[in-house]
């Protein structure tokens, strides 16, 4: 089983899309360093994508510094210092992209949209976690 | 990077009939090729040519280095092909089709003949008739794999079968293709789009576009402009825009070029200032709508 989600729309490629989804997954900890990552072979047959395309995802990974190759062990996350709230945040660059672009076609002012967020944040907890 | 299937102004006339009009293809070397287009567009017409089953009126194609005519026993066993009509004896028993095929592939893995049958789930005692159209499909699809084909051919293969059946042999091409370049022929854009590295887009014989996925998908857009005041048609329309249509305030068309600047500068040009400019990405479904549609603009 792959242990994050990836949900195929129009836009970014099926490459940039499955490196995006492993990306955000590794920060919310559902691969956690030393955990195995899903190999080729898996990521092909469970999201149904090309063999080649999933190479390169792994390959991207892995020059990045996101994952390592041990030998005897496969591939495995890398132990990396936690993100950055900037690198963090550049993740979510396209919805907060959307949400602005909607906010402003239909007249929304900034401190409105910020009073919307506010409300939506205290309210809002992740289940099973403490957290503002 | 050598090309596994070319084609060179591929034609096929019956009688009065252009069936295919001067195709030019390269399929190359690990590839998963789509062609895709409206029915009778052409494509098991290609397919067949290309198997050396029925003949090109002119031009040629070339499979696996071997010119199409002279395909025989050699670069078949090399060439997994499954086409849209199983016609297997019903009377036979899967196990002993397969026994059957054995034979005539040097590269026969019994192993692998046995995992393919384990995956999909198909009884070797089970008689063929009695096989639904999903298990008789994957029966041909583990008759095509199991000698680690070079090529693989598939002309229609998820026709009418339910999306368990589909996964499965998605999923048993998938592990192949590695290994293998594949050429396959379908309706079912949303499942191919998925693994397809190259589309070709086939309509009423002639092949309107043929290019890698990720070029295609770069360059469709659907365009939604909200105008200032009252929406104008421009005249001429640039030849780019697909299915413009307006309605009050709204002008909505499909980009087959796009490129940011230049077609927002296109726009500009057409339309002057505008109130908002939204570039929305297609998937291959609307794609090809929007080229099949294309057709019925008076």
């Amino acid at each position: 089983m792959i242990p994050f989600h990836v949900e195929f729309r129009p836009g970014a490629t099926i490459y940039e899309q499955v490196v995006y989804a492993a990306k955000k997954a590794m920060m919310a900890g559902q691969l956690r360093p030393g955990d195995a990552f899903p190999s080729v072979r898996t990521l092909s047959r469970e999201l149904k994508i090309n063999p080649n395309t999933a190479h390169k995802v792994i390959t991207h990974l892995v020059q990045s510094g996101l994952l390592e190759i041990r030998p005897g062990a496969g591939t495995l996350v890398a132990n990396r210092p936690q993100a950055s709230p900037a690198e963090k945040t550049q993740l979510l660059e396209e919805q907060v992209e959307q949400l602005v672009v909607e906010s402003k076609r239909l007249g929304i002012d900034f401190e409105d949209l910020q009073d919307a967020v506010g409300q939506h944040w205290k309210r809002l907890k992740l289940r099973g976690t403490e957290r503002t | 990077m050598t090309a596994v299937i070319r084609t060179e102004e591929l034609t096929k006339r019956y009688r009065g009939l252009r069936a295919l009009d001067r195709v030019n293809l390269e399929v190359l070397e690990g590839a998963i090729y789509a062609l895709v287009g409206p029915n009778g567009a052409g494509k098991t017409t290609s397919i067949k040519i290309l198997m050396n089953l029925i003949g090109a009126t002119s031009g040629h194609a070339t499979v696996l280095g071997v010119d199409s005519t002279l395909i025989r026993g050699k670069s078949y066993t090399e060439i997994g092909y499954v086409s849209e009509n199983q016609e297997i004896p019903g009377w036979m028993k899967v196990g002993a089709l397969l026994q059957y095929l054995r034979d005539f592939y040097p590269t026969w893995d019994r192993e692998l003949e046995d995992s393919l049958l384990k995956q999909f789930d198909l009884p070797r005692d089970r008689k063929i008739r009695a096989l639904s159209r999903g298990m008789k499909m994957k029966l041909a699809l583990a008759g095509a794999l199991a000698f680690h084909p070079k090529l693989i051919v598939l002309d229609e293969p998820f026709g009418g079968l339910d999306p368990l059946v589909r996964d499965q042999l998605i999923e048993g091409l998938l592990e192949r293709a590695a290994e293998s370049t594949v050429f396959i022929s379908s309706h079912d854009l949303t499942e191919i789009e998925s693994f397809a590295s190259h589309v070709g887009y086939l309509e009423q014989g002639t092949l309107r576009f043929s290019e890698e996925m990720t070029a295609l998908a770069a360059r469709f857009r659907e365009v939604e402009i909200t105008c200032e005041g009252e929406s104008r048609v421009p005249s001429p329309v640039p030849a780019s825009w697909l299915q413009l249509k307006s309605s009050a305030g709204v002008v909505r068309f499909v980009e087959n070029q796009f490129a940011e600047d230049k077609t927002t500068a296109e726009i500009r040009r057409h339309f002057g200032e505008v109130k908002n400019v939204e570039y929305r990405p297609m998937g291959l479904r609307a794609i090809f709508l929007a080229m099949a549609r294309k057709g019925d603009e008076a």
